[in-house]
């Protein structure tokens, strides 16, 4: 791979530069994949776009940096806080005083899942300055795969709405403390004060950058009507602007752009209606996040332990979130049949798990290359293990067609895009 | 199969059913939440029942007997209240009207239950496409031949009952140039519009008879007609409301058919024929298009009118009947938005004119159904 991009560099200078032609190339191999996958499986297109990115991390493709950094890091922030600010947005707070036990099952779900991950590694002998970070990585479930899951399934009901709130607030606690503990990392704890700081500071810079730009929005919408396509645009380019402004503050970019979401639904309850050329220029955002997060995650080592190590971090995150979810299901509104596919539905790992993995390696390069090791070949197994069981648990629990059916059904009708539509 | 008999039920009494929608708080989009929204309901007594409909973002609820539009308000703000419970737990909301105005038809799924699939099965994609919600209200009639007369009479009244209730201008995100569109899509059935008219119980178990024997209807429950007699519970069922956006607009349309049903019962003031139905289609059409702006041809006379003047005098007309039976109040209101040419689907579009987005336009309707002022 390195020779023939070493060839290529030699006669072909493009005027946006080669890594531009290499990630076009890719991305275009990324869209094909997608669509053949979802055309003939009717799994979503998300997996099509992981196995191109996977192949390319394998053979070596250099196009992006580990530890996330410059304008990587920044492309999947901003697809990240794109996802996480509709997904806020989906969370009224007044909810949680109706059915406060949406919000138990939420902490129950991502404490077991921390604890559990957390013993399990230790138990198996990692250092526990390893395994803490791993736990933390382990309890973002992802609301990133799950939209797309959504989209190409085409699925709606109780099962999949809350799958996604439950994913979103596990991103907010993963990323919140995630930022912390990446602060805290190589600066003396003497005190309960010293050690809350790092916490109060990504918090605090985080709600206000998500303020000023829920309410920047809000602003907005005095004037502008949310059916247009400027809102559209005016909206992506806040968020984009909020996302380097976040980070460079010393907050969280997606956390930001989580809160600002439901601050924005706190402040406008109104109905959420972007057009839909905001979400086409989401999903090439959200595709090209794919991509990166599996070429960065394919380039971890492999080996027995680490496999053993992987599959058990996984089995017991599944296990764990699955116990969290019906624990806190009781009195919650759902039915028992509903919380075991809920919990199927909250396996993906993806690109939060990468970017608060990212962020404790950068922060702490010692026990970091310990971290990636396990952090990076979980993520990009459940990136892909993630989507499909969530499909199934989706359809499962009766809220889409069955993929596979539909895509042949699609196929024998001639049709392209609406292969995935639904049936009673 | 032949027709059953006709129960006895008390004269006058009334019950009242509902079709809701179930939307999302997120785009308020229809839900596909009925099952939960079932679940939940179990949970809390009411009087009468909830129970599912064709396709899973709907429910339909329904008073027990009532003996006034009164009583059947209080039993609806009952199951109102337990509806806004359940649905504030669930993150969804619950909205009146008679179509979704922005839904899409082919996402709909069909209530997973033998008759609806069965019906799905039968009517392809008209079964999806009747994602529409109706209000139904029941009247106890004294036998089975004073049903059949009470049925035809009610029959004249028929555009008063759409225009009062129209409340689906849009349909598929569109206006419609209708106030009820809704009652288009229950025309493409092939057993919709009128019933025959017979006028005893005799030669209608002698139609009945006839058509079971081409083998085109099983039981009463085939007929999609606008009024039809109900034999199990002793009633005529009126079909032809659209849900209207408030529970006090419900209750108050049933105590105009129990007004209507008073008056023909003691007075008797004229006998149905044939002849009354030469109008029905195109009175019927006029309400459905234009609402309170409609024109009313009288089939006795064929005089021409505007249906709002028509249904301001039929209730100075019968208002000794209302009086009697506590439905005055119902009454004063419906008299009161004819003459100012009101109706839920004037609303629907002024809300809409001021928005200009018809999710916004279902949350406020929400808003009204919960019985808060957006």
């Amino acid at each position: 791979m390195n020779e023939l991009m070493s060839f290529w560099s030699q006669w072909l200078r493009p005027s946006a530069g080669l890594p531009t032609v290499q990630w076009s190339l890719l991305l275009a191999a990324a869209t094909v994949l997608g669509y053949l996958v979802q055309r003939y499986s009717g799994l979503p297109k998300v997996l099509g776009y992981t196995l191109v990115g996977a192949a390319a991390g394998l053979l070596g493709f250099s196009g992006a940096l580990w530890p996330l950094q410059g304008i990587g890091l920044f492309l999947v922030e901003l697809a990240v806080a794109l996802v996480l600010f509709e997904a806020g947005g989906r969370i009224p707070l007044r909810w949680f005083r109706h059915n406060p036990m949406v919000l138990v099952q939420s902490v129950a779900e991502s404490a077991l899942t921390w604890a559990a991950v957390f013993w399990t590694l230790t138990w198996l002998g990692m250092d526990e300055r390893a395994a803490a970070p791993l736990a933390l990585i382990a309890l973002a479930a992802s609301p990133t795969v799950l939209t797309r899951v959504v989209a190409d399934t085409r699925a709606a009901g109780p099962v999949t709405d809350r799958a996604i709130v439950l994913a979103t607030l596990s991103s907010l606690y993963a990323l919140t403390l995630g930022s912390a503990q990446a602060g805290l990392t190589g600066q003396p704890v003497s005190d309960w004060q010293s050690a809350l700081y790092p916490v109060l500071v990504v918090l605090g810079i985080s709600i206000a950058t998500g303020a000023l730009l829920s309410l920047l929005v809000r602003l907005a919408l005095r004037v502008m009507s949310p059916g247009s396509e400027n809102t559209a645009i005016l909206l992506l380019t806040l968020i984009a602007a909020s996302t380097a402004l976040a980070a460079h503050l010393g907050g969280s970019a997606p956390l930001a752009a989580l809160l600002g979401g439901m601050l924005l639904k706190q402040l406008h309850p109104r109905p959420w209606a972007w057009p839909r050329q905001a979400s086409s220029a989401t999903s090439l955002l959200t595709m090209l996040m794919f991509v990166l997060v599996s070429t960065v995650a394919a380039q971890a080592d492999w080996s027995a332990t680490v496999a053993g190590v992987v599959l058990a971090l996984i089995a017991v995150r599944l296990v764990a979130k699955a116990v969290g979810v019906g624990l806190g299901n009781i009195g919650s509104g759902a039915s028992w049949r509903q919380a075991v596919w809920l919990s199927g539905a909250m396996s993906p790992m993806s690109a939060i798990a990468l970017l608060v993995a990212s962020q404790l390696v950068a922060a702490d390069a010692e026990r970091g290359a310990l971290v990636a090791s396990i952090a990076l070949p979980a993520i990009l197994l459940m990136e892909v293990l993630g989507a499909v069981i969530a499909t199934l648990a989706i359809y499962r629990a009766g809220e889409s067609s069955k993929p596979w059916a539909a895509a042949a059904a699609g196929r024998a009708a001639g049709s392209s895009e609406r292969d995935s539509q639904r049936e009673p | 199969m032949s027709l059953e008999a006709f129960q006895h039920s008390e004269p006058l009494t009334l019950g009242v059913e509902l079709e809701l929608q179930l939307v999302n708080t997120h785009d308020y989009d229809l839900a596909p939440y009925a099952e939960d929204m079932l679940r939940l309901m179990l949970k809390t007594p009411l009087p009468g029942s909830v129970v599912p409909e064709m396709t899973n973002s709907m429910i339909e609820v329904s008073t027990g007997i009532c003996h006034s539009s009164s009583e059947v308000l209080g039993q609806l703000t009952q199951i109102r209240d337990a509806l806004v419970k359940s649905a504030d737990k669930l993150n969804i909301a619950v909205v009146g009207g008679g179509t979704h105005p922005f839904q899409q038809w082919h996402e709909r799924r069909i209530y997973d239950k033998p008759r609806f699939q069965e019906l799905s099965q039968l009517y392809g994609y008209l079964s999806k496409q009747f994602t529409i919600f109706g209000q139904h209200v029941h009247i106890g009639c004294p036998d089975a031949d004073a049903a059949l007369l009470m049925l035809h009479r009610m029959s004249r009244f028929i555009p008063h009952f759409i225009a009062l209730s129209a409340s689906s201008p849009y349909v598929q995100g569109q206006d419609t140039a209708f106030d009820s569109a809704r009652l288009n899509s229950v025309f493409a059935f092939p057993l919709s519009g009128r019933a025959p008219c017979v006028l005893t119980w005799d030669d209608f178990g002698r139609y009945f008879d006839k058509m079971t024997r081409t083998g085109v209807v099983k039981s009463m429950k085939d007929f999609y007609w606008d009024i039809r007699p109900k034999p199990e519970f002793g009633t005529i069922e009126i079909r032809v409301f659209d849900t209207p956006l408030t529970i006090e607009r419900a209750a108050a349309l049933a105590g105009f058919v129990q007004s209507l049903a008073a008056w023909f019962l003691n007075e008797q003031p004229f006998t149905p024929a044939e002849d009354d139905y030469l109008v029905y289609t195109y009175n019927r059409f006029q309400a459905c298009r234009f609402g309170m702006d409609a024109v009313y041809v009288d089939p006795a006379t064929g005089d021409h009118m505007p249906l709002r003047e028509h249904i301001v005098q039929t209730i100075d007309h019968i208002a000794r009947h209302a009086g009697a039976h506590g439905a005055s109040g119902a009454l004063h209101m419906l008299r009161g938005e004819a003459a100012a040419g009101q109706n839920d689907a004037r609303w629907l579009r002024s809300r809409m004119r001021d928005e200009q987005l018809l999710a916004e336009v279902s949350r406020q309707a929400a808003l009204r159904f919960r019985g808060v002022p957006p």
